[in-house]
């Protein structure tokens, strides 16, 4: 028998977006135009979505989850009859993946290059010599200090 | 046509970090049809759609928000020429406008660094500044050499049109933006069975993008273009510096050369292939020059 796990769900609804996967439906519109689930074998939107209302946050957000496999190319947006927004809901399982310090490594080293430059690509010299010879001036610095306080 | 076209230009990381010829091409054709970029200090990272995103979706719109209020306080739009970039200060715009409680949220981070957002500023792929603001006239007439006989295989990425009520830039299934720009310099516009198969790049997985990199190679293969191009440098990203793992990975020998539009519209205003940065691609663009009969190839 499965047990529904209402906490979850409750978890969920709190990050934008990831509220709308009460009104799925599992019709499965979105699954025919993922790439991921071309490519896939256990990549289903629709299947992410019931694991959602049934609460199977274990799957769902442990290490290695196969929510990090969509590509977030909003296909299931386009297609969705119910407004669920099956990506956005998988960037809210992301969000509560890595409050737990599940994520993949690459993206931790990402976020920490934002909150130490407010860049995530680097203004090296080398670039700056690229990019003078391109008749460019040096990358602009963005402002660290605001993005910290925004941040904390 | 409006009377003065200004902008503020964003350009984001991966543009002025790794493909500054993108930014290079784009600040050398536009003055050449009437469009004026105003740089601002202050802007950051979007912050990326991607993995900042996942990391935590309010902090991600808030970044996006500072962003906003920079290019609003001066009080010009944003003309962005990444998809990634376009993508985030969209959606972020959107979603503030949609949602009073998300508003209020970020407003009250905002005020931390005395911000405020008020929702008056758009935010413009700049290929729809081509279209709706310049117009394919105007643009034509800065052509002084048409890339006539350039078979390009046209690749759109999906940020630039999707969400679609978000984005508003063109029909998401069947999109003929970039086919338009492309004819107006002289080119003649390939399809090819993947061209809106997303490029895979944000999947964090390592087989899956290099096998759609090489499904979209495949579709293009036999087509006999002598390039593909695009407006997004994730994209670029992929299939550039991609080819060459996906060739070292499956064994192939594609070498197909990836162009952004803007390098190819300089050609066509009969600008230096080297100002456009052509001679910083990993996937060798000598052939595209040499058929377009450009003596100095870098």
């Amino acid at each position: 028998m499965t047990t529904l796990d209402f906490e979850f769900k409750k978890k969920l609804d709190k990050i934008i977006g990831g509220e709308l996967h009460s009104y799925c439906f599992q019709c499965g519109a979105c699954v025919g135009d993922c790439p991921t689930a071309r490519y896939s074998e256990r990549f289903n939107p629709r299947l992410i979505m019931l694991m959602c209302i049934m609460g199977r946050h274990e799957e769902l957000l442990k290490q290695d989850s196969v929510i990090w496999e969509c590509t977030n190319c909003y296909n299931c947006m386009e297609r969705c009859p119910q407004d669920v927004k099956p990506a956005e809901v998988i960037v809210a399982l992301k969000n509560l993946s890595g409050q737990q310090g599940n994520q993949p490594q690459k993206l931790g080293d990402m976020v920490k290059a934002v909150e130490k430059t407010g860049m995530t690509g680097q203004a090296t010299k080398a670039i700056n010599k690229i990019r003078e010879d391109l008749g460019l001036g040096p990358v602009k610095p963005a402002p660290t200090q605001e993005i910290l306080k925004l941040l904390e | 046509m409006k009377e003065k076209l200004e902008y503020t230009p964003f350009f984001g990381c991966m543009i002025t970090t790794k493909y500054p010829q993108f930014e290079a091409a784009v600040r050398k054709t536009l003055p050449l049809i009437g469009v004026e970029l105003t740089d601002l200090d202050g802007f950051s990272c979007c912050p990326d759609p991607i993995y900042f995103k996942a990391f935590d979706k309010e902090e991600w719109i808030t970044l996006a928000a500072r962003n906003l209020c920079v290019a609003e306080e001066a009080g010009l739009d944003i003309v962005t020429c990444c998809s990634g970039c376009t993508a985030t200060l969209n959606e972020a715009n959107h979603l503030l406008h949609e949602s009073d409680e998300i508003l209020e949220r970020v407003n009250k981070r905002l005020k931390k660094v005395g911000k405020e957002f008020k929702g008056k500023v758009k935010v413009r792929h700049i290929v729809t500044v081509l279209r709706d603001d310049v117009g394919y006239d105007r643009l034509a007439e800065s052509v002084v050499k048409p890339l006539e006989g350039l078979r390009v295989a046209i690749h759109y990425g999906c940020h630039l049109l999707k969400p679609s009520h978000i984005m508003q830039v063109d029909d998401p299934d069947r999109p003929t933006i970039l086919e338009d720009l492309m004819k107006q310099i002289g080119v003649e516009p390939v399809e090819h069975e993947e061209k809106i198969l997303c490029c895979g790049k944000a999947c964090m997985d390592e087989h899956i993008p290099l096998e759609m990199t090489r499904d979209v190679l495949k579709s293009i293969e036999d087509l006999k273009v002598d390039c593909m191009g695009l407006i997004c440098p994730t994209c670029f990203d992929e299939y550039d510096l991609g080819q060459l793992m996906l060739n070292r990975k499956f064994k192939t020998n594609f070498s197909l050369p990836v162009i952004y539009y803007f390098q190819l519209l300089g050609l066509a205003q009969g600008q230096d292939p080297k100002e456009m940065g052509f001679h910083r691609h990993k996937i060798k663009t000598k052939p595209v020059l040499e058929k377009l009969q450009l003596e100095k190839v870098p």
